[in-house]
This record gives C-alpha cells, sequence and structure tokens, in this order.
C-alpha cells in the first residue's frame, strides 16, 4: 500500500521536502512508517520523542494501523496563540 | 452555543469584533482575549512572525475544542481569530471572545480553549528577524 507523507514546519527543512511517500506492507503501522521515514530522514530521527502525528485530520499513537492512500502528517509541536 | 472560526492572513479588526458583539439577555460575561506579537523571541529581538497552518486540521481541531468548551460550561458564544501568514510585532496574532451568563465560567472557558489551541491545534510561528 502507499501513503503520502506531509511534513510541516520546520521539519520540512530537516527532511529537504514538504510531501513524500511511502510503500508499506499491508497491516503496517505509524510506527513502521516512521522506522523507514528514520532512515530516509536522519535528521528527522533527532526529532523523535517531540513529534506529532496525524492521520487525516485526528492525531495518532505509532500503534495506528495504515490502510492504503492515508495521508500522514508530521511536525513538531504546535505553536498558535 | 453559537461559534465562529476564522483564520486568516488579514489584520485583526478588533473594534468591529467588539462592535459585531451579540448577548441574550441571560448573558452577564462577555471575556475577550487578544494576544500581539512581542518584540523578542528567545531573547532574540524580531520584527514578526509568521504563522503557518495545516487548516483542515486546525479547522477540525477547533470545533472539537468548541465542542468540550460546550460540553464543559453553560457558554453561550465563542468567536476566535486566528492570523495566518507575516504579523509584525505589536499587532494582534490572535483574538478569542466568550459570553456566558457569569465571569467565573467565562474566564475559565477563554483560558482553556487558547491553553488548548496552544497544545492541538497546527499552527506554527517563525520568527522574522
Amino acid at each position: 500500500m502507499t501513503v503520502r507523507i506531509q511534513f510541516w514546519s520546520y521539519f520540512k527543512e530537516l527532511t529537504g521536502c514538504a510531501q513524500a511517500s511511502e510503500e508499506l506492507p499491508p497491516g503496517a503501522t505509524l510506527g513502521d512508517l516512521t522506522a523507514r521515514l528514520h532512515a530516509r530522514f536522519p535528521k528527522l530521527a533527532a526529532m523523535e520523542k517531540s513529534t506529532l502525528i496525524a492521520v487525516g485530520v485526528e492525531y495518532q499513537g505509532r500503534e495506528h494501523v495504515l490502510k492504503d492512500g492515508d495521508e500522514v502528517s508530521l511536525f513538531p509541536p504546535v505553536q498558535g496563540g | 452555543m453559537e461559534r465562529s472560526l476564522t483564520l486568516s492572513p488579514d489584520p485583526i479588526d478588533e473594534p468591529a469584533l467588539v462592535a459585531a458583539r451579540r448577548m441574550t439577555g441571560g448573558m452577564g460575561a462577555a471575556v475577550y482575549f487578544s494576544g500581539v506579537v512581542r518584540r523578542s523571541e528567545d531573547a532574540q529581538p524580531i520584527a514578526a512572525i509568521e504563522y503557518e497552518c495545516f487548516r483542515p486540521m486546525a479547522e477540525h481541531q477547533f470545533h472539537k475544542l468548541f465542542d468540550e468548551v460546550e460540553r464543559r460550561w453553560p457558554v453561550e458564544s465563542v468567536r476566535l481569530v486566528h492570523r495566518l501568514g507575516v504579523v509584525r510585532v505589536n499587532e494582534p496574532s490572535l483574538w478569542v471572545e466568550v459570553t456566558a451568563p457569569h465571569r467565573g465560567e467565562a474566564f475559565a472557558a477563554c483560558q482553556w480553549l487558547i491553553d488548548e489551541m496552544k497544545r492541538v491545534v497546527p499552527i506554527w510561528k517563525k520568527p522574522i528577524a
């Protein structure tokens, strides 16, 4: 299955791109995806503890099982106001 | 509960927002907060802050917070304006108003909403020197 990834805020600088995609096996979780992304974008791995992850418009944890076509967003702590 | 959410690059027009307030007879409190860009960020002087927003998620998360405000307090209305893009020092980036029967719930709901916004709504700021 294919999932699309969007990076926000300074994560775009860390990865050098705003969007990416990954091919994952059925049943893969967000944890599987982030492991793949950390290997692909090593600077992102250093931010692992503070990274927030959403699928669509909802926050999800690393155990969340992905579906084909999911849109995943990775970003640093939010700072509105 | 009436709710209004505006995420826009346009300047926040506080007098117009205050003039547009509508309250029914049972409401005794209107609390509003204006967040203004300071002239320094992390002890460094800045000229402005640029706000970036993941809009569909931000709107969704704001409405979830409004739902929770409605569950927790007898609030009649919430209006929230967050400016996006470049906001210069001394200009407001955030305006939040809560109307309720009494000041206690109005202050509490306004404070809670802003605190939670800073925790879950995907908006980020980038200082501009």
